[in-house]
């Protein structure tokens, strides 16, 4: 084995998806002829904003991008990440504070937001149990009336 | 997360898969040998992106397998250091957390880079975040978001003691000592 080029280029969340849609991740780890590691992947980026993004939204965004001169793991990461808060995107930017001014960081969320698609959301157990907890508590007030 | 990486290896493929087409008998031994394997300063293999030349076909005396040269692109999980991930808190103990990212399980971030003043508490086994006077807890099997410190690609050990952890080709050291970091749901 012989490794011509270690680095040939990076790719997005979403392109990784897209190649493992191809091979019949779909399907299942039975279904296809996909091997598992293919599959925890695509269970991982399922659940991340890659998983509603379209390739038309991300060359959208990174036209957009060029006014906030992002640098392109920057970049990269905004669309893998999706920051909706000033807090992720001064994770994301190095020096923030220096390249981008307040404003700026509001202008990157709100392009964000505008062109990125909504993360899929996550079954969170936690609401299912306030919402029983609820149901509940509407019975007991019925037993009261 | 992810990256390109170009390959070229000598693939011999067996005689059984020559009643398949040339390109699927490549892509099921390259997928044997590749997938789900670490390599050295290059990374975990995830999956073939793209195969760019076949040349040869070979077969040599005295063994029934033609042999190819392949170019071929293979999808590496490599972060790059500064990256940002969110994984899910697996483990805790007194050296540090413990990441999964449901498809890599060894990612360590150690006591001295976890969230400034941390203390771990002994009954309940987890780490508390002391944030102006409130103990923030980490609970197993929250989501958690870190940045990437170093990634090690460790020796394979000669000798190895009886119960000890086992082998890992490729850890990453992560650090979740910043605005932001830590459980998703702090922030």
């Amino acid at each position: 084995m012989k490794v011509l080029e270690s680095n040939a280029g990076l790719l997005s969340n979403l392109e990784v998806l897209e190649l493992l849609r191809q091979r019949g991740a779909a399907k299942g780890p039975l279904g296809g002829s996909i091997t598992p590691v293919e599959y925890k992947v695509y269970e991982y980026l399922i659940e991340t904003p890659a998983g509603t993004q379209t390739r038309e939204a991300i060359q959208e965004f990174v036209k957009e991008a060029k006014t906030f001169k992002l640098m392109e793991a920057e970049r990269l990461q905004s669309v893998n990440l999706r920051p909706a808060t000033a807090v992720e995107v001064h994770l994301i930017v190095e020096d923030c504070d220096e390249r981008l001014s307040s404003e700026a960081v509001d202008a990157l969320i709100e392009t964000v937001e505008r062109i990125i698609p909504i993360p899929p959301e996550k079954p969170q157990e936690e609401d299912e149990v306030v919402q029983e907890e609820d149901g509940e508590g509407e019975e007991v007030a019925e037993d009261r009336e | 997360m992810f990256v390109l990486t170009k390959f070229k290896h000598e693939l011999r493929i067996a005689p059984q898969k020559l009643s398949l087409p040339l390109l699927e008998a490549i892509t099921s031994e390259i997928q044997s040998l590749f997938f789900d394997k670490v390599i050295k300063d290059v990374g975990l293999c995830i999956t073939l992106y793209d195969v760019r030349s076949v040349e040869g076909g070979f077969v040599f005396p005295g063994d029934g397998a033609p042999r190819f040269t392949v170019d071929f692109q293979l999808v590496m999980f490599r972060p790059f250091i500064g990256e940002v991930l969110t994984g899910k808190l697996k483990k805790c103990d007194k050296s540090g957390l413990y990441i999964s990212l449901q498809f890599f399980e060894d990612v360590h971030i150690p006591e001295h880079l976890l969230q400034q003043p941390s203390v771990f508490d002994e009954d309940e086994k987890l780490w508390i975040w002391n944030f102006n006077g409130n103990d923030m807890f980490m609970d197993l099997e929250e989501e958690v978001r870190f940045r990437v410190v170093q990634v090690k690609y460790p020796t394979i050990p000669t000798e190895q003691d009886k119960g000890a952890k086992p082998f890992a080709p490729m850890e990453i050291i992560g650090d979740i000592n910043a605005d932001g970091l830590g459980l998703v749901s702090w922030w």
